[in-house]
This record gives structure tokens, C-alpha cells and sequence, in this order.
């Protein structure tokens, strides 16, 4: 035995060397990248990229080099992917809370500034002419201008001076139709897309500058070449745009240069606007008006919905849980159906099914009984439509769920009730709801905030409609919160795309949701208790 | 039992553990290693030691591409990336290999099913294309807001636009975006069951109840919206949304969801709904249905619809639209353009693409071959021998832009709700639209619609913020019983001070020296501690300031 296990544990002692080695490698090189990545992401300005980075790769060197992180390897990258995929969103979230980002204020204030920056303008006694790009064999450009004004023709290089010039002069070639000379000794006549493919042509300073009476030339468009300047100088310290044509200084209001006078340089940038976002929010006309029902319907939606997709999930459980249920398996796979086609499609479906003039139900309704309820257009019935579509979509669901709890509630439990003389629906109420309960009381919960947050059903299904008579916003009857918001933040509802202001009503919501689903997790505790009497 | 069972398990699974975790380790190692090893090579930036860092990583023409586009050139000069949509990017797809073979450019077209959206997403990453195929000119509004599209000059090709399309694309006098074609509603007629096209919105009714009454259709027209599809009866009826300054402006202050016509012709449609003539549901497929079917004889509808009504073998008639109150109805125009984005390193490249091969007959001609829009270009439009696009051209003679202007985004959806609110018998038509007129407007004025203020340098000492706020209610003016505005006096310390009229607490209406609108601010001086008042005429807009 014991000479048996000594070859063992000397293998696997080589092995555990071999993996170091390897460790240390794949952490080498895993620091590299990683490193290179930070690197990227904070030259480039995205510094809560980098900073996120650089914990996780603290937190892997951590774990893969101490002994006592060793349990941690296994969830390393789970834990990486929560901190990228989960933790930092809400981070990010928050960040957005307090900043104007959105239509108007989408750049980040470096890229604005490169912008700004790059902005020319033509001054009052600057020249403009039509060009033609030439190039040298060791790509040095010169540039055949024509002033716009007068015709005269020039040829210009960087770093000297601009000479008047014409066709046919020694080293020009003879004009083609436009008046272009067709060559010019040393280079070639390139066509406008050709030079206009170099990137740098229009950085090139054509002439020299500094001299009285002297100035340089830019290329500005495909068509025009003109003697540009500078229009805006950026002052880091004191934060200010001054214009160079007229000498009004710009500053930083709220994300966009603004003048005392009231003019601004565009575009805007993001800028961090504190409580603003919130402050407007619990001040604006959406929340003096309709919010109020519209918090009670998205209560009470989502409880309607749960309730009743339970309560047809599991009497169709307790239905074919009957051993002598005929064709059970089939009716089972059927039932099953709802679940399994996307919801996006259900939903788009319903939605044809119930148009109140064109729908098949609706037709079928008034060739029957004469009359047919409005869906979309009554607040009522359109609530009602909602919570049918919700039942549709939800009850397989329930019906899974509850099935697999139904077959571990012990039958000895329904035979001692039998003996007792209770009926079926004791037996119901006394012992399968509240085992049922426990199993899938979570479940519940979770479907129920699932609900609360549900947009795509909303959405899709109506739009939030019919709308509410009177309201401050466009709001519908059947609007939740979310939908409400998005149609606040991002819809014609309001002023545009607002990721500030959506980003404050969200982190609100969260408030909510989270509130609801802690004093529902109380509930559990109590069925727990339930439980343990039963 | 079960606590030993557990113990039991527990034990062995450590053991288990022990010994798998030497491979374990192994594993996730080399996982690690090729994914690092993949994330760095897929990310490595091109050696360009000579240009700036910044520029390097996208500059490096991408070699294995060239290779596959144009086996036999070597790699080409440089790379235009394309965003277009479903229609264009075919066509362009087409296009490329000429332009590589007479340029060297490559083109790389993508395509994108919600153009805008992608890329006012993309665009301030630095990972937007250099030119935007397809996007109508009401939406580049938001994109240039945001400062993401590039100043354009087509130079001398701009005189082969259509003048008025040309000015679709322009703000602030600046030409952001070049056209292609343009679109606008019609108005069809079903010419099996009505001989001549009616002329007047009475024409179309007492056509269409007669028809009713033979029991030859279910309804007299088909509607197949609220707001856009329903514009030409609004106009007819003298209705607007926004109204223009003298300049030609849009004038956002002059919103005309409420005014006269719009409510007259919101109380036409509900007159015709409880007259059965008209469905109640305005669904845009099923009412398009009831045209093809033969269930309604009249039909507004716009040149996208053009296929599905041809295929449904329906015959039809395009006309111009019939004429109410306030004369003959005129649809909104929307113009397809192109737009590049300012973000990107190739625009002069860009810009000479749309001038030298894009604004040429041949593009032209291919654009609308693929889009079966009227095109933008002059010669092109010229030999336009479809004679249903031809009557397109002809109903949307008088047509309005769409206004352009950040304020319609606050349009849309409220119009919409009060057109719904009036169908469905909620509220009256002068009701509702008078309420979903004030949301828009409370929208667009922002909270401060109305207020009257004189910002200036001496706002910090009157209980503002920050000196220069228009917002700031502390210095708010208020009217008194002369008509005049008043506010102060305001205890100020000595120095000079300089001060501005605003009006709705922003600077986008503001008034300076003599009452100039943009003018010069006014200046007074504070010899000693003191108190200043001001009184505004809004009459002459001028400003007088009293200093104690």
C-alpha cells in the first residue's frame, strides 16, 4: 500500500510545479494584457473602465498566486463577469444620475473640445480658392490654386511662399479645360478623391505664414482651399473659449460653452449637473400627474397576473396530476405551447386578435352576442386585455412549477385526510396550497417583480393606451412605471433622448422594486413557519 | 443519518477535489492563456511610429480585407465605412467595385436597421462610419444637435439639387446632409368604383355615401393614422403645426395643434366615424387592407405603399389631395439624405465621395431604381417616366417640409394622443387638442415658459446661484398694472455691473442695447452701495435701469 501510494504523490507533485510554472506564464501574460487594455481605455478617457480593470486584475493576481484564494478560482471568472457585467452598470447608472448626458450633451467634454477646437473660420480679408492637388514621388503636395474671386492662379507648397503662377509658365504644363495646368514638373496631378484619401492633406499649411501680409492655406473642403484660422482658443485654467473672430468668451455652463449674452458653442458635452436630474423629476408635471395611478396599476398588474396565471397553473397541474386523466401527455405538451413560442410574437398576435374593429375575436363576438367590448380603446377593458395576454403567457409556467411540487406532497398526507372524512377541497386548501406555497412561494415573488417591471408586454401589446383623459404627460391607462418612464425619457412624450434623467427615474425605481422585494421575502419567512406546523 | 450523509459527501468531495484540481488549474490556465493571447492580438494597434498614437489603430488600412475585395489591385488607397439601410445598401454594394477600380477606395458598406439610433450610440465612441446612407432630414435635426455631423460643401454640384431639398438639410444657414430623393403622401382612388378623382373633401363624401349606400364598400376611406397620414386634411381644414417667423424660419412659440382648422378637421373625422363612414381603428396595415380589397375607395398613402397596392391588383388612381375650407390640402415632404459623420478622420474623403461619385446621374439614377422615390437630382428627376411618381410630385407640390427643429419631437406623440381622445369619443375636439397643445408647449417652453427676466453680473448679490442665469427666479420680472415689467430694487455692492433682457428663462429670445434682439449688453455702474430696479417694455423691448 504505502509503496503504492509514494509513486503517486511524486507525480503529483511534479504536476503541481508544472502548473505553477504554467501559472506563472498564463500570469505574466495575463498582467501584460490586461495592462495594455488599462492602458487603452484610460488614453482614451474611459477612466471607470480602466479603474474597473484594474480591480479585477488586482483581485486575479490575488487569488492565483495566495494559497488562501484558492477556493476563490473556481468563481473567478463569474465574479469578473458580475463585476463587468452587473456591479459596474449600476455604477455607471449612478454616475449618469448626476450628469446631463443625453440629446444635446451626448460627447464626452474631450471630445467636444477636440471639435471645438479643430473649428475654422475664413477671415473677413482671407482669400478662397478652388484647388487641385499635385504630389511629388516622395509625397510631398503642392497645391494649384485658383482665387475665387479675381481668377488668379498661384501654386502653393508648404513652407514657401505662394507664387502667382500660370499654365504654360517654365516647369507648368499647358491648362486642361478648367484651367488646370495637365502636369507640373517633379509631380503628379492628383483627382480630388485620390488626394482627398490622405487624411493629413487637409492639416498640410499650404505657404508661409508669420510675415505681414502673408498667411497660409488649408484645404477646407473638396472644393475650397482658403486661408483658415483658428477660431476658438481653449483656456485649461480659467476653462474658457475665446472666439478668435469676435473676442466673446465662452464658459462652461452645464455642458456647453455659453457667453454671458447667451450664445453657445456647439456641440455640448456631458457635465456632472448634480441633483438636477432628480430635482426635476420629483418636480416636473409627469409626477404631479398621473403617477399616482399609474403606481396603483402597476401594483395591482402585476398581482392580478400573478394570481391568476397561478391559479390556472395549478388546477391544470392538480387536473392531470389525476392518474386517469385521458390523453394527459398530449394535453400536457399543448398546454406547453404558449411557453415555448416567443413572447414577442404571442403578444403581436394578441394584439391582432383583440383590435377592437378587425379583430377575430371581436368579429366572432358580435356575430354572437351582437356587441363586443372596445379593447384598446376602454381603459377597463384594455386593462383587462393586458391581464388576459399575461394569463396566456404565464400560466404554463405555473402550471411546470406547481407539477413538480404537487408529486412531492406525500399521498399519506391526503389518505390520513381521507380517513378523516375531509373532501377535496379541504384536502386542497388544508394540505396542497399550503406545501405548494413553500415550494414555489420565491417563484412567486420573483414572477411578481418580474411583472412589475414588465415593458415588453406593455409596450408591445398597447403601447401603454388608451390614454388618460386630462393628464399632464402622455400617459396611458395601462402604463406601468417603466413604460411610463421610457415614454418620458426616450419617446416624443418629451424633450428628446435623456439618459440623465431616465438613469435617475431608474435608480427610483430600483429603490421601489427593491423595497417590494425585501418586504416579500418577510412573506417567505412566514410560509417557512407554514411549513414547519404542516 | 442525514447530518453523517452530509458529512459523508462532504469528505469525498474533498478529496475528489484535491485531486482534480491540479487539472483544473491546467485548464483554466490555458483557457486564460489563448484568451489573453487572442484579446491582445485581435487588439494590437499597427506599427505607425511617424503619425500621432491616436490615430494610428484605425489609419492602418486593413490588408486581408483589400485582398478579398480586389484580389488582383494591391491594397486600397484608404477605406470609407458605410452605414446604410435595407434598400440603399444594395445598391451601394453594387457601386463599390467600380469606385475601387477608378479610385482605390474601398467601400465598406453596413447594414443597419435603425440608422439614427445606432449611431448617435456609436458615434461618440469613435466607433461610428464615416458616411450615414438614408436618414430623412427630420432626423439629422438631433444629429447635428449632438455634433455629430460634418459640415458639408458640394460646391458647384449643389445647383444640380433640387433647391428645396437642398434647404431641408440646412441649420443655421450651414448644409449639413446631401439629399437624394424625397417622399410625400397622395391620394389614391379606387377607379373601379369612382370615375372622376373628387376634388373637395364634400366631393369625397357624398362619393363615398353613395357608394355606401349601394352597398358597394364598408367605408368611405380608409385612414391609416393620426398625425402624418392624416396632415393633408388638417391643411385642408387650414391646419398647422408649426407656423414660420419672417424669415422662414420654423417658429416653435407658433404651435398650431390647436388652432382652428386642426380642431374643425379633428371634429370632420369624428362626424364621419359616427356616421359609420370611416373605421374606428386607424391601424395602418388593416386600413391599407380595406383600400386593396376593395372595402374603401379612397386612400392616402405614400410612396412606400406603392408596392403593395400595385401587387394587389387593385385598380387605382393617384391625385392630388381634395380641398376644404382653406383650399387644397398639402401633405408634409421628407427628403432622404446622406450625411458624414464629423467624428470621422476620412471626411474630406467623404465629402469628395458624395461630390465626385455620389452626385453624378449614374448614382443618381441607381438610388432611385432601389428607392422608387423621386430623386433629389435634377437631371435625374427630369426623366422621371413613372407616371404614379410623377403624380406623387404633383400632389406634394405644395407640400411643407418636415419641421426640423428639436421642438417636434415634443409633437408627435401628444398630437397623437389627442387625435385618439377625440376618435374615441374621450373628449370633444377642441378639448383635447387644446390640451395636448399646452403639453407640447409646456414641453417645449420648458417650466420657465413665460417668465421675463434680466440676467446680468449682479444676480449672485440678488439671491441667484451664479451671475448670468436666465432661470433664476430671485430676479424674475413681474407685470404691473401699466403693462409694464418690473423687478427689484435688488441691494447691490458698488462696481460696474452688465445686464440682458431673457425671455422664457433661456437666451434663445434675449434683447441688449435698444432693445435689440442678440444686441450688446447694457452696462451701469454702482458708485457706492446702492439699490437698482428695472422696468422692461415689452412693447419696444427695451429696458430702463434705475439705479438709487
Amino acid at each position: 500500500m504505502a509503496l503504492a501510494d509514494k509513486p503517486k504523490d511524486a507525480h503529483s507533485i511534479a504536476e503541481s510545479q508544472l502548473s505553477k510554472i504554467i501559472r506563472v506564464v498564463f500570469m505574466i501574460a495575463f498582467n501584460a494584457g490586461a495592462l495594455w487594455f488599462i492602458y487603452q481605455a484610460y488614453s482614451k478617457g474611459f477612466y471607470q473602465i480602466a479603474i474597473l480593470l484594474g480591480i479585477i486584475v488586482v483581485f486575479f493576481d490575488v487569488i492565483f498566486s495566495l494559497k488562501k484564494g484558492y477556493p476563490f478560482r473556481w468563481m473567478a471568472f463569474g465574479l469578473a463577469f458580475m463585476l463587468v457585467f452587473v456591479i459596474y452598470p449600476i455604477f455607471f447608472t449612478l454616475y449618469i444620475d448626476f450628469t446631463n448626458y443625453g440629446d444635446g450633451h451626448l460627447l464626452t467634454k474631450e471630445q467636444a473640445l477636440v471639435q471645438i477646437e479643430n473649428a475654422t473660420y475664413l477671415p473677413a480679408t482671407g482669400k478662397s480658392y478652388d484647388w487641385t492637388a499635385f504630389k511629388s514621388d516622395n509625397g510631398e503636395y503642392a497645391l494649384w490654386l485658383t482665387d475665387r474671386s479675381t481668377g488668379e492662379t498661384f501654386l502653393a507648397k508648404p513652407d514657401e511662399e505662394i507664387q502667382a503662377t500660370k499654365p504654360g509658365d517654365p516647369g507648368v504644363g499647358e491648362a486642361d479645360a478648367k484651367g488646370v495646368p495637365q502636369s507640373i514638373e517633379g509631380y503628379t496631378r492628383l483627382n480630388t478623391l485620390l488626394a482627398a484619401a490622405d487624411k493629413q492633406l487637409p492639416n498640410i499649411k499650404f505657404g508661409l505664414a508669420g510675415e505681414e501680409g502673408l498667411s497660409t492655406v488649408q484645404v477646407r473642403s473638396p472644393n475650397e482651399a482658403a486661408e483658415l484660422q483658428i477660431r476658438y482658443l481653449y483656456d485649461k485654467e480659467a476653462d474658457t473659449l475665446t472666439d478668435q473672430e469676435t473676442g466673446r468668451v465662452y464658459y462652461d455652463k452645464e455642458g456647453i460653452f455659453t457667453s454671458t449674452d447667451g450664445r453657445t458653442v456647439q456641440p455640448g458635452f456631458r457635465a456632472n449637473i448634480g441633483w438636477k436630474n432628480f430635482i426635476n423629476f420629483f418636480t416636473s408635471p409627469a409626477l404631479r400627474g398621473p403617477i399616482v395611478r399609474i403606481l396603483i396599476w402597476n401594483f395591482i398588474f402585476p398581482l392580478i397576473s400573478v394570481v391568476s396565471t397561478f391559479a390556472l397553473g395549478v388546477s391544470i397541474a392538480i387536473m392531470y396530476n389525476e392518474k386517469d386523466f385521458p390523453l394527459k401527455k398530449l394535453i400536457r405538451t399543448l398546454l406547453l405551447i404558449p411557453y415555448t413560442i416567443p413572447s414577442v410574437i404571442t403578444i403581436l398576435i394578441w394584439r391582432g386578435m383583440l383590435n377592437s374593429e378587425f379583430g377575430v375575436i371581436n368579429r366572432i363576438l358580435n356575430a354572437v352576442i351582437g356587441t363586443a367590448p372596445r379593447w384598446t380603446t376602454e381603459p377597463i377593458w384594455a386593462q383587462i386585455a393586458v391581464l388576459i395576454v399575461n394569463l396566456w403567457l404565464g400560466f404554463p409556467y405555473m402550471m411546470l412549477i406547481t407539477s413538480g411540487a404537487l408529486q412531492s406532497i406525500p399521498t399519506d398526507m391526503y389518505e390520513a385526510a381521507t380517513i378523516d372524512g375531509a373532501n377535496s377541497w379541504q384536502k386542497f386548501r388544508s394540505i396542497t396550497l399550503p406545501l405548494l406555497l413553500v415550494a414555489v412561494g420565491p417563484l412567486l415573488i420573483a414572477s411578481y417583480v418580474f411583472n412589475f417591471n414588465n415593458f415588453g408586454l406593455i409596450y408591445l401589446f398597447i403601447g401603454g393606451g388608451p390614454a388618460i383623459v386630462g393628464a399632464s404627460t402622455q400617459a396611458g391607462h395601462t402604463d406601468i412605471l417603466i413604460s411610463y418612464i421610457y415614454k418620458l425619457a426616450f419617446e416624443s412624450g418629451g424633450r428628446g433622448v435623456q439618459y440623465g434623467l431616465a438613469s435617475a427615474i431608474s435608480v427610483v425605481l430600483f429603490i421601489l422594486v427593491g423595497a417590494m422585494t425585501l418586504f416579500q421575502y418577510r412573506f417567505t419567512n412566514m410560509w417557512e413557519e407554514v411549513s414547519e406546523n404542516a | 443519518m442525514i447530518f453523517n450523509k452530509h458529512g459523508i459527501i462532504a469528505a469525498n468531495f474533498k478529496h475528489t477535489q484535491k485531486e482534480k484540481s491540479m487539472k483544473k488549474s491546467v485548464l483554466f490556465t490555458a483557457i486564460f492563456l489563448i484568451a489573453t493571447l487572442v484579446l491582445g492580438a485581435c487588439s494590437q494597434p499597427a506599427p505607425a511610429p511617424t503619425a500621432a498614437p491616436t490615430e494610428a489603430p484605425t489609419e492602418a488600412p486593413k490588408p486581408t480585407e483589400a485582398a478579398t475585395e480586389a484580389p488582383t489591385e494591391a491594397a486600397p488607397a484608404a477605406t470609407l465605412r458605410i452605414w446604410a439601410d435595407d434598400t440603399r445598401a444594395p445598391a451601394l454594394e453594387k457601386l463599390a467595385p467600380a469606385f475601387l477600380a477608378e479610385y482605390n477606395v474601398a467601400l465598406n458598406i453596413e447594414l443597419k436597421s435603425s440608422l439614427r439610433d445606432d449611431f448617435q450610440l456609436a458615434a461618440p465612441l469613435g466607433e461610428g462610419p464615416d458616411i450615414l446612407f438614408g436618414i430623412p432630414h427630420d432626423q439629422v435635426a438631433s444629429i447635428v444637435a449632438n455634433g455629430l455631423a460634418a459640415e458639408l460643401d458640394l460646391g458647384e454640384k449643389a445647383a444640380q439639387f433640387v433647391p428645396s431639398t437642398l434647404d431641408a438639410c440646412k441649420y443655421d444657414g450651414k448644409l449639413y446632409c446631401m439629399p437624394y430623393a424625397t417622399e410625400n403622401l397622395a391620394f389614391f382612388y379606387n377607379t373601379d368604383l369612382v370615375e372622376t378623382a373628387p376634388t373637395t373633401w364634400d366631393e369625397v363624401v357624398e362619393m363615398g355615401e353613395a357608394l355606401k349606400a349601394e352597398d358597394k364598400v364598408d367605408y368611405i376611406m380608409a385612414v391609416t393614422g393620426t398625425t402624418y397620414d392624416l396632415y393633408p386634411l388638417y391643411t385642408a381644414f387650414g391646419g398647422y403645426i408649426f407656423g414660420k417667423d419672417a424669415n422662414g424660419n420654423w417658429n416653435d412659440q407658433d404651435l398650431g395643434v390647436d388652432s382652428e382648422g386642426m380642431i374643425a378637421a379633428a371634429q370632420w373625422l369624428k362626424d364621419q366615424l359616427d356616421k359609420g363612414n370611416i373605421p374606428a381603428d386607424w391601424d395602418w396595415a388593416n386600413n391599407h387592407a380595406l383600400f386593396e380589397t376593395g372595402a374603401a375607395p379612397f386612400i392616402m398613402a405614400g410612396p412606400w405603399a406603392l408596392d403593395r397596392i400595385r401587387q394587389s391588383g387593385i385598380p387605382y388612381a393617384i391625385t392630388n389631395f381634395p380641398a376644404g375650407p382653406a383650399g387644397e390640402g398639402y401633405p408634409f415632404s421628407g427628403v432622404q439624405t446622406v450625411l458624414i459623420n464629423e467624428q470621422s478622420e476620412n471626411k474630406l474623403l467623404a465629402q469628395a465621395f458624395l461630390t465626385e461619385f455620389v452626385a453624378t446621374e449614374d448614382t443618381m439614377t441607381e438610388l432611385y431604381n432601389v428607392g422608387q422615390r423621386p430623386s433629389a437630382f435634377i437631371s435625374v428627376l427630369e426623366k422621371l417616366d413613372d407616371a404614379d411618381l410623377i403624380a406623387f410630385g404633383k400632389a406634394g407640390i405644395n407640400a411643407t417640409a418636415m419641421p426640423a427643429i428639436p421642438a417636434m419631437g415634443s409633437v408627435w406623440g401628444n398630437w397623437d394622443t389627442s387625435i385618439l381622445l377625440v376618435r374615441d369619443g374621450k373628449q370633444d375636439a377642441k378639448t383635447a387638442l387644446k390640451e395636448g397643445a399646452e403639453k407640447i408647449r409646456a414641453l417645449i417652453a420648458n417650466p420657465a415658459y413665460g417668465m421675463v427676466n434680466v440676467p446680468g453680473s449682479y444676480q449672485d448679490q440678488a439671491g441667484c446661484e451664479a451671475a448670468w442665469a436666465p432661470e433664476c427666479a430671485a430676479t424674475q420680472m413681474s407685470k404691473n398694472d401699466e403693462g409694464l415689467w418690473v423687478s427689484g430694487p435688488f441691494a447691490l455692492k458698488a462696481g460696474e455691473y452688465e445686464v440682458k433682457v431673457a425671455l422664457d428663462g433661456n437666451w434663445t429670445t434675449n434683447y441688449g442695447v435698444d432693445g435689440e434682439a442678440n444686441g450688446d449688453n447694457y452696462k451701469f455702474t454702482l458708485d457706492a452701495d446702492g439699490e437698482v430696479d428695472f422696468v422692461y417694455d415689452e412693447a419696444t423691448h427695451l429696458l430702463t435701469i434705475n439705479v438709487k
